[in-house]
């Protein structure tokens, strides 16, 4: 049983690094690319990685806000104004 | 011992990377969008490592969030909980900042679509030059 | 542009090694941590505490309690800062609130329309359910707000505005529930000091050594955590409301638009 939780926490802790590594990567696309619609996109996915590290953390109220807020709310917002103000970046 | 140590102190770098490199988005790209879109990527980062310094390692029990399940507890169920749950102070402050956040940000975009209306660009260095036109012929 | 692009790098290095240095010489404690604090042991341990009735918010739920109960005028006050900015969000087109638009639409196809109907009743039960069982489990006001306003914005995009300005939803009933709803947060905290005449505390839940007014704290025999359940109602309904004209503010067309700017370049 020791040995079971042990082995558990190893793991939980290991899920924690891999997601938080991915999520650089995201980032760094999001604020490179010149096509603002992928700029919203890659961002998107930014925040989904965010959430499951937020469920990993133990914090399930904060994973039903995050969830509704930053990849329900702001992605139809940005691609509202993207489509009012231009979709390419000069 | 050293795996999670190492694991924790990654999560904690790679954080701080993704506040540091949206920073770099907010100053240095002159689209307002891009700048939007880069804030918003700071404000969730800053929270997410608010409520990192809320775990803990788990010391032969299996952590449990804070939320009690048996609905009669004895003194000992209570002692139990408090020895599993992890830390509901960041999550509290967490729950407010993320809804102000998102309601500044409504605000942000109608300044945003009220600035294109009127100047007919979104380009920060465009709108600088037309804006210092503006004040000199309404100063002269 | 060589000389831009190497300080941005080291702009980058900066911020990051100025706070990982601190870190990693200990100045947020060992890492990872190794136990919590005590003031999240006490409020753990008093949460549902039915042995020792003294300082017990009887929901077992310790994020809602500390959000309503023992941190609520951090809450209340944040509920302001949300009400003023989406205030400030409707003032910049004040001279159109509440028109009907120019332009009509016909929505999106009938695949879309029938389909999107079926996931809108699901969206509003699931948001209304969330924020009625804020205090048994994780849930509340703002996450169940949150939840409902994702509806109606959709719905301006599948079907047309009309279902909007031809209907019962439109600005001034929407402004009227949203101020019914601030309303009764702000009286929840003051009932107490009105029913006794004076000798509660403002944002009382249960009885207290030196004040003896108490909500009600079961429902049947499901705990309610007193004032907790309204205080969640109330704030869902205020967020969803505020959502909700915002966005209906922000997805005129721009014929409508451009109303606002008119007389901007001849300086007036």
């Amino acid at each position: 049983m020791q040995a079971g939780i042990g082995s558990l926490e190893d793991l939980a802790f290991i899920l924690l690094g891999i997601t938080s590594l991915t999520s650089v990567l995201f980032v760094i696309l999001a604020v490179k690319s010149r096509d603002l619609l992928m700029a919203v996109i890659y961002s998107a996915v930014q925040s989904t990685l965010y959430s499951l590290l937020l469920f990993l953390l133990l914090a399930p109220d904060i994973v039903l806000v995050y969830v509704a807020v930053s990849v329900g709310l702001l992605p139809l917002l940005t691609i509202m104004l993207v489509k009012k103000v231009g979709r390419y970046e000069t | 011992m050293d795996i999670r140590v190492i694991m924790f102190l990654t999560t904690i770098t790679s954080l701080y990377l993704n506040i540091a490199i949206s920073l770099y988005g907010v100053i240095a790209k002159p689209n307002l969008v891009k700048k939007f879109i880069a804030l918003t990527i700071a404000q969730d980062s800053i929270n997410v490592t608010a409520i990192l310094m809320g775990y803990r390692i788990w010391r032969e029990v299996i952590l449990q969030p804070p939320v009690l399940l048996n609905w009669n507890p004895l003194p000992k169920d209570l002692q139990d909980f408090v020895n599993r749950a992890v830390d509901p102070l960041p999550q509290a402050l967490v729950l407010t900042a993320i809804v102000i956040g998102l309601a500044v940000n409504v605000f942000l975009v109608g300044a945003i679509l009220h600035l294109y209306r009127h100047f007919k660009t979104v380009d920060m260095d465009e709108i600088s030059k037309l804006k210092r036109g503006v004040i000199v012929e309404e100063t002269a | 542009m060589k000389l831009r692009n190497i300080f941005f790098i080291a702009l980058i290095a900066f911020i990051t090694f100025i706070l990982l240095i601190p870190t990693l010489l200990g100045s947020i404690g060992v890492i990872p941590p190794k136990d919590v604090r005590d003031i999240a042991k006490l409020y753990l341990y008093l949460t549902y505490n039915q042995y020792n009735r003294s300082l017990w918010a009887a929901s077992p739920e310790a994020v809602t309690a500390i959000v309503w109960d023992y941190r609520g005028l951090d809450t209340l006050y944040e509920t302001m800062v949300f009400y003023t900015a989406i205030i400030a969000a409707l003032m910049l087109y004040s001279e159109i609130l509440g028109y009907r638009d120019i332009v009509g639409g016909i929505g999106l196809s009938f695949i879309v329309k029938r389909g999107f109907s079926i996931v809108l009743l699901a969206i509003i039960a699931v948001g209304f359910s969330t924020i009625l069982h804020g205090m048994l489990t994780p849930g509340g006001g703002f996450q169940g707000g949150a939840i409902v306003a994702v509806a109606p914005v959709i719905g301006i995009i599948v079907f047309s505005r009309r279902i909007f300005d031809y209907s019962k939803l439109s600005y001034k009933y929407l402004v009227a529930l949203r101020s019914i709803a601030l309303i009764g947060i702000v009286l929840t905290p003051l009932i107490p000091i009105i029913v006794t005449l004076g000798n509660a505390f403002i944002f009382q839940n249960q009885v207290k050594v030196l004040a003896r007014f108490s909500y009600p704290s079961t429902i049947i025999d499901v705990p309610m955590g007193g004032s907790l359940t309204f205080l969640n109602t109330f704030e869902g309904i205020a967020v969803f409301t505020a959502f909700m004209l915002a966005f209906l503010i922000l997805l005129y067309s721009e014929d409508l638009s451009k109303k606002p700017l008119e007389g901007e370049d001849i300086g007036y």
